[in-house]
């Protein structure tokens, strides 16, 4: 039972109508998660990340078409009326944005809107509303949660406020937390501290979480599943084993050599990948990541002509990587 | 609350300053004039001795600091003009004496003061409510119809002279269609319905107005908040399209909305100029007006001073209610 996904997420495309012409921003990507496992997506800013958890949400602006399947327990939620999606969103799914302080509503006080996305979907009364909300606020770990419920989110600091905002997410008891960035924007101590929480709170009610980031050291240390995104596709996905140890796709692999590791000789220098991604929608055909890629030369002008699929890389069972290189590549050179 | 107290006793302390700065100035500003109060005052024929006897009666005869500081002593323990039994009494507070109407300013204004409230209340509460109602609208609907057609009356609004649009409506609604009454005041306490009838029209015509610059200051408040993470939080909390507009988009609103509306309707009581001159009514706009006309000093300065107190206490109470409506403002 435990590996069934909660949540299912099929063949997910999102096309925005703009003055420009239609631009997709998600052309096509596939993913799951199981109750209390987590999957990260990854990708640089403009890959799709944030618009495929906002499409998962139906939380779109109203230029967006979104095609595919997005399945919550079994349930399509594609093409749902607004007024059935209201009761999933904040419910089955929460999010937790990256700035908490945008994020929150400066006129209420926590409590108040802790409170208030528990009486979205329960009928209770105010103050039993509020009694939750405390308790909600106490478990994420907000000293004297009763006291400082009725203080405003100005007057938290941004650790605690990234806590108000878990605790507003996890206040209805969801089965997927989608957490768009949620470290972001906080000192690296408190990102430990804030990733500690996320993990606790998925053992204890076993929330399936979908991690949005672009830091690889929080997603070794907290994903099961990796789903790397290039340009509104799917780069790589599998395991974080098959990411960290058999990376398959040269874009992950320049990831991996972006990120500064303890295990490597000092005075190391980081790799960069040169260049920057493709506009939405500009790459027609071949490889959108071909005009960056190292490895172009040895594969030749498939690279360019021939967009390649997603196709199983030896890992553990489910590894998979867009990329026409058959062999695994060496380490970025 | 202690911090409440002393921001109190420090905006009390400047508005005195302020009152005294202005009242100087407007003095100053009318004695400087070639006209002579004494002169109209003297009655014809005037005969040099006669005019002298009304300067020394009106106390003009002293110099300009030494009338001015007889003005500020009026306001505390009042004033007596001439001796014996033609002698004019004029009780604390005294904001002056006015000869051609034979009453002290302050009964004047007193008189005055329920005939521009009526008429500015009723058109404020007219105009917030359709300002903001279709500047919220126009917000929601960016770009299709409604929004253009709200923006476009907004425009025209703030285009017309409110002088035009008063007549215009008299002439329609008054003379053409005889609907209602063109002119007069009843007192609410007479008859609600007559001074609701009696009042509709300046109310509708100023609202019509000063609605236009709601709709646009809503619209584009509205617009930026409406983009603002914390409204993507309540959809995503779950709350409906009505509660995220209604508790999250429109409560950000409230605090330029508040601000200026108070402003205006300060303002506003201070007299409505125009419309109470084209729907004639007795208002202190209009008392201000008469003033200037007959340089009838006391008039004028009692009401500007009265005027600029009606402004400056409204933004202390703006002041005091961003407080209220925005948890993150202190007032330190």
């Amino acid at each position: 039972m435990a590996d069934r996904p909660v949540l299912e997420v099929h063949d997910l495309h999102v096309t925005f109508r703009t003055e420009g012409g239609l631009v997709p921003a998600v052309a096509g990507i596939d993913f799951a998660v199981a109750p209390g496992k987590t999957l990260a997506i990854v990708g640089e800013s403009g890959s799709g990340k944030s618009v495929s958890s906002a499409a998962v949400m139906g939380l779109l602006p109203s230029n967006a078409d979104v095609k595919g399947e997005v399945l919550l327990d079994g349930r399509e939620l594609v093409g749902l009326p607004n007024d059935e999606l209201r009761k999933i969103r904040g419910n089955d799914i929460a999010l937790v944005f990256q700035d908490a302080l945008s994020a929150l509503n400066p006129y209420y006080s926590v409590g108040w809107q802790v409170a208030e996305a528990y009486r979205l979907h329960h009928d209770v009364s105010k103050k039993e509303a509020l009694e939750r909300a405390v308790r909600m606020l106490d478990l994420v770990g907000i000293p004297a949660a009763k006291a400082r419920a009725k203080d405003y989110p100005h007057e938290f600091s941004g650790g605690m406020r990234q806590r108000v905002v878990i605790a507003m997410a996890l206040v209805n008891d969801p089965k997927v937390l989608i957490a768009d960035e949620p470290t972001t924007a906080l000192d690296v101590t408190v990102q430990a501290q804030i990733m500690r929480l996320l993990e606790d709170v998925q053992t204890e009610f076993g929330t399936a979480l979908v991690l949005i980031s672009h830091d690889l050291g929080v997603v070794a240390e907290v994903a099961d599943d990796v789903l790397v995104m290039y340009a509104g596709r799917a780069a790589e996905h599998g395991s974080v084993k098959d990411l960290f140890y058999r990376a398959a796709h040269p874009y992950s692999l320049g990831l991996l050599g972006a990120m500064p590791r303890v295990d490597v000789p000092p005075r190391h220098r980081l790799t960069t990948i040169p260049g920057s991604p493709p506009s939405p929608g500009s790459v027609k055909t071949g490889c959108p990541f071909q005009p960056r890629c190292a490895y172009t030369e040895r594969v030749g002008e498939r690279c360019i002509t021939e967009r390649p699929e997603l196709t199983p890389r030896p890992g553990e069972g489910n590894h998979e990587a867009a990329c026409h290189l058959g062999r695994r590549p060496e380490v970025a050179p | 609350m202690p911090d409440l107290v002393w921001f109190l006793i420090r905006r009390l302390f400047a508005t005195v300053l302020v009152l005294l700065a202005l009242s100087l100035a407007v003095y100053l500003i009318f004695y400087a004039l070639p006209a002579d109060p004494a002169r109209l005052g003297c009655g014809k024929p005037c005969t040099p001795d006669r005019l002298e006897q009304a300067r020394h009666f009106m106390q003009l005869d002293q110099s300009t600091i030494q009338q001015y500081l007889a003005f500020l002593r009026g306001i505390v323990v009042g004033r007596t003009y001439g001796e014996g039994g033609a002698a004019v009494h004029c009780d604390a507070p005294c904001f002056g004496y006015s000869f051609p109407l034979a009453r002290p300013v302050t009964t004047l204004i007193l008189d005055r003061l329920p005939i521009t409230a009526s008429i500015a209340l009723g058109a404020a509460v007219i105009w917030l409510i359709v300002g903001v109602s279709l500047g919220v609208g126009a917000a929601l609907k960016r770009g299709k119809l409604f929004d253009k057609l709200a923006v476009g009356l907004a425009l025209i609004g703030v285009a017309s002279p409110s002088f035009l649009v008063g007549l215009l409506a008299i002439l329609v609604f008054g003379f053409w269609l005889n609907m209602v009454p063109v002119n007069g005041y009843v007192p609410f306490t007479e008859s609600p319905v007559d001074w609701a009838w009696h009042l509709i029209m300046p109310w509708l015509v100023l609202a019509a107005l000063s609605s236009a610059s709601y709709i646009r200051l809503t619209r584009a408040q509205m617009l930026e908040e409406m983009n603002l993470d914390h409204v993507t939080t309540a959809r995503a909390k779950g709350a409906g399209e009505r509660r995220v507009v209604l508790v999250h988009g429109l409560r950000g609103v409230l605090v330029p909305i508040v601000t200026i509306f108070g402003l205006d309707l300060g303002s506003l009581l201070g007299g409505a100029i125009l419309t109470e001159k084209v729907f004639s009514m007795q208002g202190l706009g209009e008392l201000l007006i008469s003033g200037v006309s007959q340089v009838d000093v006391a008039v004028v300065v009692g009401v500007t001073l009265f005027s600029a107190f009606l402004v400056i206490i409204a933004n202390l109470v703006v002041d005091l209610l961003h407080g209220v409506l925005d948890p993150r403002v202190t007032h330190g």
